[in-house]
């Protein structure tokens, strides 16, 4: 028996003694090995040893959660002790509860092993690979790791969980410059499992290395106009993040001020968008097996063909508005594509704007946003033409999903969501 | 709290390495209440040790999710390891930054610990309060957050010593139904640093700026747009500490110069006109503590004010020992971790611009059509000094008056550029405490400025 498995016994056994007959559990532990560099240089390497445990206790009805790391008899006991003192005081709400029994399962998923020779020589490779092709980018800094973790879950309506999983995560942050002209700042993220091939590329990298050096020279924009806003994958996760948040989220349903509340069944975006949580899904490095409720994870769609199929409650907010829970955690991001071309979708656009990047303010609950266009390029006679600076974005999430122009066939595969290009009309882009 | 097990540790230290080695615990409690619905109630501690180990310019750190002079010495072995295993890959190698003054800094003060029914029952009392006082809310969320960090730091050539950060916070989130029947929403933070009784023995001092935040709520739910393009505006207290913080702090860190932030090639120049003089307080601002005061940092550099701008010229940066060095200047305690797995990056502290000597009063009666931005909801900046902020409240100025409330809107413009155009200041300054900053690691930072006359963009239908 591991001695993590020893440590959940524990944990267990003081929930026991402590007449506990309804509960949660979880103890885990991982080692991270992290490289950095500064500029093109190694900088900083770390070794992360991490581990923990959390615990949620049913105290006649009542609910309590503690979390911490320090693993020995001593600490879990006062984990336990922590939880029901939460627990305590909290009010008897029988909405709170866990999922039923969903068996016992192991998981094993990813790169579990480090092979840091390879990861180094990959890293060195990419670092050349961005100084060949693309010399206007200064990569700023790079933090690459190997994360490896074990966790076991355990309720008390049987349910057992023992996962091992490991993965590679690649983050460049980036800029351009030539001579004393520089842009802004860039990012760029892959998570891997597999050190096969050339981190370049992978998922994003060289289209938003590549967009960076053509933002060396950016104008600004002049005037308003209502256009076409073509959004690049990585931005898009911000605002589908921010529509699914604002109008099907449990805090929304459960305060009534979700403009979704009574759209189940119902038309809230154009036919062609589907947008769900696929932790199977090829493209998703290490998805979710098991939801903080303690469900088994489940492919969903929020959004199908248009139609709003469910909201993302918890079981919490499920229980308490009686409506469906949502059997994902909302990560492992996946929307289908569409079947044209990129290319094919700027060349019907007459005026518009291509956004490689959001910086607004968050929506209200109304959907209502505004923000500035970061590394994007304006949109002119079916091309793209130059990059723009000091350019403002207004419109409303809601409407956004409805007023659909195209949907890429090219996605951005990250390891951790799968995003077309989005084009939308109706957005109101302003210059000075 | 920490016990300090850590200084025979210090024995392990070897000669040609630069070593730092951290005992830190974060503590978090956290209580919401959703419409009277208890929805979060929970309690987590996380503590271990770190050792950060540098050589001819090259960094290895360690950490272990347990505080013993065992796993002391093991991470102190592993930073090492990892230095020397960098070193076989180095391009390029440096001397490390001089020795500084070693010194011991005292405790700062204790952490006290509330038991978590006491902080239910604040939040309960808060919530009936605001359900029985305001009925025509269409929604309210109290948030209780506490977050602390307990460090004991050492050094092998720097100061020493064992410090606490204790903040708490209750936020008060009221959302009423528009006239077109949409919801609008506000928020405001109570609370600030140290513990629970500290903040908290007594809400009626809450009351007032409860009662000014349903007034903003309500104003809002008859707001109107604001119109886009380049206006002359009135930042709030709030928005100043977010332009201090967003759009010139971060510029200014020196791992962002190095990376090309706008602020490299105008060191010594105006960015700013001379109303302007902002400064990173490290723990005492107009002889009293400072939002979130600092007295050490992970690098074991005692902490210091940072001037960066003085009246209108830039002068500095906020830098780690390595950058000071690199840039001429003097480590003023800048480098911060968040937890004991995290290593010191070049942190904002309290970020303020300084006051001028216009009332605020004065500041509105003098703009014939523009707005009165109050508070931000968010903001962010880029290395061009290009920033955004979201504008949560706010109101018209017409001939000289405040008029109609806005609805959510945006501001943006390049920091440089936008300080500028500042050309009056009001004689007092808000602070504000509760957020975090992130940037690879979260730190919680204070912010603060006065009101200031300017022109800005702002985006609207």
């Amino acid at each position: 028996m591991s001695e993590l498995n020893k440590k959940a016994d524990f944990l267990e056994s003081v929930l026991k003694a402590k007449s506990v007959e309804k509960y949660a559990l979880s103890v885990r532990e991982s080692e991270k090995q992290e490289l950095n560099t500064e500029g093109d240089a190694f900088k900083l390497m770390r070794t992360v040893f991490g581990g923990g445990a959390g615990v949620t206790v049913f105290a006649a009805g009542r609910k309590g959660t503690a979390s911490g790391n320090d693993l020995s008899e001593e600490g879990l006991t006062a984990l336990v002790e922590s939880a029901l003192a939460a627990a305590e005081s909290a009010p008897d709400d029988p909405a709170h509860d866990i999922a039923p029994d969903q068996g016992v399962h192991t998981f094993t998923q990813g790169a579990v092993k480090a092979d840091f020779d390879t990861f180094f020589d990959r890293l060195e490779e990419l670092q050349a690979d961005i100084a060949a092709e693309y010399p206007c980018v200064h990569v700023m800094e790079m933090v690459a790791d190997h994360t490896a973790g074990h966790t076991i879950y355990r309720n008390s309506n049987g349910t057992q969980a023992d996962s091992v999983s490991g993965w590679y995560d690649v983050t460049t942050e980036f800029s351009a410059g030539d001579g004393e002209k520089n842009t802004g700042l860039e990012y760029a993220f892959q998570r891997l499992d597999s050190l096969e091939g050339k981190l370049i590329d992978l998922g994003d990298f060289r289209r938003k290395f590549d967009a960076i050096q053509r933002q060396i020279d950016p104008a600004p924009l002049s005037g308003k106009f209502e256009g076409t806003t073509v959004f690049t994958p990585g931005c898009l996760l911000d605002f589908i993040g921010m529509t699914l948040d604002n109008y099907a989220g449990s805090g929304v349903v459960l305060d009534g001020t979700s403009l979704w509340l009574d759209k189940v069944g119902e038309k809230v975006a154009d036919e062609r968008i589907t947008i769900g949580f696929d932790p199977f899904d090829s493209r998703i490095v290490c998805g979710e097996r098991l939801t903080g409720d303690g469900y088994l994870s489940e492919p969903v769609n929020v959004i199908e063909n248009g139609v709003l199929k469910a909201h993302m409650l918890s079981l919490y907010a499920a229980n308490k508005t009686g409506r469906p829970v949502m059997k994902s955690s909302c990560s492992d991001l996946i929307m289908k594509p569409g079947t044209e071309s990129l290319e094919d979708i700027l060349a019907g656009i007459e005026k518009g704007l291509l956004i490689g990047g959001f910086s607004g303010g968050q929506p209200g609950t109304n959907g209502e946003f505004s923000g500035v266009a970061k590394n994007s390029f304006l949109i002119e006679h079916g091309r793209v033409t130059c990059a723009v600076t000091e350019t403002m974005i207004n419109g409303n999430l809601g409407d956004m999903l409805q007023h659909v122009r195209g949907i890429s066939k090219e996605t951005d595969d990250s390891g951790v969501f799968s995003l077309p290009y989005l084009a939308v009309d109706g957005i109101v882009i302003s210059g000075k | 709290m920490l016990n300090d097990i850590l200084r025979p540790q210090t024995a392990l230290f070897e000669g040609g390495f630069q070593t730092v080695l951290r005992g830190h615990e974060n503590r978090n409690r956290r209580v919401v209440l959703l419409k009277g619905n208890l929805t979060a109630n929970s309690r987590s501690e996380a503590r271990g040790v770190s050792a950060r180990v540098g050589k001819d310019g090259l960094y290895g750190f360690a950490s272990a999710a347990e505080y013993s002079p065992e796993a002391a010495a093991r991470v102190l072995q592993a930073a090492k390891e990892n230095a020397l295993l960098l070193d076989r890959h180095a391009k390029v190698r440096t001397p490390m930054p001089p020795a500084l003054a070693q010194e011991m800094i005292p405790l700062n003060r204790e952490i006290a610990d509330a038991e978590q029914k006491r902080i239910i029952e604040v939040c309960k009392a808060l919530d009936d309060y605001v359900a029985k006082t305001y009925p025509d809310l269409l929604s309210r969320t109290i948030v209780y957050t506490e977050d602390s960090q307990d460090r004991i730091v050492y050094a092998s050539d720097a100061c020493s010593g064992h410090v606490t950060s204790p903040r708490c916070y209750v936020y008060v989130m009221m959302t009423m139904q528009a006239e077109d029947g949409t919801p609008v929403e506000l928020f405001k933070a109570l609370g600030g640093s140290g513990c629970f009784d500290d903040r908290f023995s007594d809400l009626t001092q809450y009351y007032p700026q409860i009662e000014d935040l349903y007034k903003k709520v309500k104003d809002k739910t008859h707001g109107v747009h604001a119109e886009a393009g380049l206006k002359q505006v009135v930042l709030g207290g709030m928005m100043g500490g977010m332009l201090a913080h967003e759009a010139v702090g971060h510029t200014v860190e020196a791992d962002l110069v190095m990376g090309g932030s706008v602020a490299g090639p105008n060191l010594g120049k105006r960015v700013a006109s001379d109303l302007v003089t902002l400064v990173d307080f490290a723990h005492t601002y107009n002889g009293a503590p400072a939002p979130l005061p600092v007295f050490l940092d992970d690098e074991g550099v005692k902490a210091e004010d940072a001037v960066l701008i003085k009246d209108g010229i830039l002068t500095g940066y906020m830098n780690n020992r390595e950058t000071a060095e690199k840039y001429g200047q003097r480590p003023a305690g800048n480098a911060r971790a968040w937890t004991y797995a995290d290593e010191p990056l070049i942190r904002m502290r309290n970020t303020c611009i300084l006051p001028g000597s216009n009332t605020l009063e004065e500041l509105i009666a003098s703009v014939d059509d523009g707005y009165y931005l109050v508070d931000s909801r968010n903001g962010q900046a880029d290395l061009t000094g290009e920033f955004m902020f979201g504008v949560a409240c706010g109101y018209e100025i017409k001939h000289g008056k405040l008029g109609r409330a806005l609805l959510d809107t945006t501001v943006s413009g390049v920091a440089f550029d936008m300080l500028k155009t500042v050309d009056m200041v009001s004689d007092t300054v808000e602070w504000s405490s509760s957020g975090f900053c992130g940037k690879k690691q979260m730190i919680p930072v204070g912010m603060g400025g006065p009101c200031m006359r300017c022109k800005i963009m702002i985006g609207g239908r």
